[in-house]
């Protein structure tokens, strides 16, 4: 029915459903509790409180700033996890419609994806405010923000497309991923820093591609990074392989994925 | 081709059954390393099926259960890719295949009007101009402001039927559902169903009531066990299929 290139056209074609199901799901967190707006913003400052108290001394000598660095870390850090983790079960969970009425099925993976994109755009707030607290100097590389965001987002649906599709056939890809997100959080400079890594793992770490990501957001936030531009252009790099991984696996299976749901 | 509206050619759909299909990706993974090949069994939902139908005519489909009727008009909208043959359809499709797909309880009708609409594939201008016609088709007044759980099935059922009906589509699928709600507004429905005809829309009209597929059709085709069994006129082949049933 559909090629690769007719189903991005689609996906254009269906936008107003997109930014339907966006404000659906901002509407529908919000409307329920006065605190569901707040809390986009307050899980991340609590989540760094707790990490701060229990790791600021450990890490304080090699990592100015111990808070900012967290805090941001933390936010790049959920963008990610929340989006792909969301994604992961979005089409199941819209089975009913897929199985009545023709839609471009990347319009559900892609909707978890901009509607992460907007939380994390909220939660910069507590994060800028946070920077002021602590007298943490915001560069000019601040006005990349937005690239950053956008090749995030690259990332984050090509991720999705492949776990959303792949669940469809295997159920048990939640679980999987699950403990492969847990675990590629450790494998990413998070809540430690790079100079912790011993020298025999720093291979598996510089394959990670969160580590640019992060490294990166961290850059045109107030980090002095080194090799920024490289990293910079390893993060693109990494967001259209994953896109394009993510839109071929999408592509060679959606039309068999109404057949299994 | 310029008045056929749908054309279907040699369309078949299979539903590969494995009997000892790995669901999880950890057996899926362990089958592959021992190169085990999976034993399957293939129903056929579909076999060969070929129909023309023209613009304007309604056309119904009737058979048993399991004949492959509504699989044979998720095919015609866009929802399943058959295993095998073509499907060519012009013109924008509107199925009424359950009412209200979509809808989320908690948003208000208004919201869901623009919810349910884009998922029929409309753009927001198109439904800015037509949403206070389908506010006053569903005859909710106020309440289209409330959220949808505080709504009974009547209204939400109401409420799906307007925006489908509003959508102006050239193709109409009518799986089953012709009214909903009550002898009002049933009344309502039928002249929308009605008026649709005069506009020339074409039709696919599934039903096990053949008072009104013999009433509303030009034509009727019979599906039995994946494959059209008998087409032809109305009331010739309701009348067999009747017979066949006894």
């Amino acid at each position: 029915m559909a090629t690769y290139k007719s189903e991005a056209f689609d996906i254009l074609r269906y936008k107003e459903l997109l930014r339907n199901l966006v404000m659906r799901d901002i509407k529908v967190r919000y409307k329920r509790s006065v605190i569901g707006f707040l809390w986009v913003m307050l899980n991340p400052l609590l989540m760094m409180l707790i990490l701060n108290m229990v790791f600021s001394e450990v890490f304080r000598v090699s990592t100015k700033n111990y808070t900012s660095y967290l805090l941001s870390g933390i936010i790049l850090w959920n963008f990610f996890s929340h989006s792909t983790s969301t994604a992961l079960p979005s089409l199941l969970v819209n089975s009913n419609l897929i199985k009545k009425i023709y839609l471009p099925k990347a319009i559900f993976p892609l909707s978890v994806v901009m509607s992460a994109v907007v939380n994390f755009v909220f939660s910069l707030v507590p994060l800028f405010f946070i920077f002021y607290l602590t007298d943490t100097h915001v560069g000019n590389r601040i006005i990349m923000l937005p690239l950053v965001v956008i090749i995030m987002g690259m990332f984050c649906f090509g991720v999705s497309l492949i776990l959303s599709t792949l669940t469809v056939f295997f159920h048990d890809t939640i679980y999987i991923y699950e403990v492969g997100l847990l675990a590629w959080m450790y494998m990413t400079p998070v809540f430690f820093p790079e100079s912790i890594v011993p020298e025999r793992f720093r291979l598996i770490f510089h394959l990670n591609p969160m580590y640019y990501f992060i490294s990166v957001f961290r850059g045109i936030l107030y980090l002095d990074v080194p090799f920024f531009y490289e990293k910079l252009l390893y993060a693109f790099l990494c967001s259209l392989a994953a896109l394009s991984a993510g839109w071929f696996f999408y592509g060679r299976y959606k039309d068999r994925v109404v057949y299994h749901l | 081709m310029s008045d056929t509206a749908l054309k279907i050619t040699d369309v078949s759909v299979r539903y590969r059954l494995s009997r000892e299909k790995p669901k999880t990706l950890q057996e899926y993974l362990i089958h592959r390393l021992k190169g085990k090949k999976t034993s399957y069994e293939d129903f056929w939902a579909l076999k060969d099926v070929n129909l023309e139908v023209g613009k304007g005519e309604t056309l119904g489909i009737i058979g048993s259960n399991g004949a492959g009727k509504s699989t044979l008009l998720k095919v015609v909208a866009g929802v399943l890719k058959p295993t095998k043959g073509n499907v060519s359809v012009s013109g924008k499709i509107a199925p009424l295949i359950e009412l209200g797909a979509g809808f989320d309880m908690e948003l208000t009708g208004s919201e869901n009007i623009y919810l349910n609409a884009s998922i029929l594939g409309l753009s927001k201008r198109e439904i800015d101009n037509k949403f206070q016609a389908i506010v006053d088709f569903s005859e909710l007044g106020g309440f289209i402001y409330s959220p949808l759980k505080t709504y009974s099935s009547g209204m939400i059922a109401r409420l799906g039927f307007s925006i489908a009906t509003e959508v102006d589509p050239d193709i109409l699928i009518i799986d089953e559902i012709l009214a909903v709600g009550d002898e009002h507004f049933k009344k309502k429905s039928k002249e929308r169903i009605s008026r649709f005809r005069e506009k020339g829309v074409t039709m696919l009209f599934v039903s096990h009531a053949m008072e009104d597929v013999s009433r509303l059709c030009n034509s009727v085709l019979w599906m039995d066990r994946g494959s059209p069994r008998m087409c032809g006129g109305p009331v010739a082949i309701t009348t067999e299929y009747l017979k066949a049933m006894v």
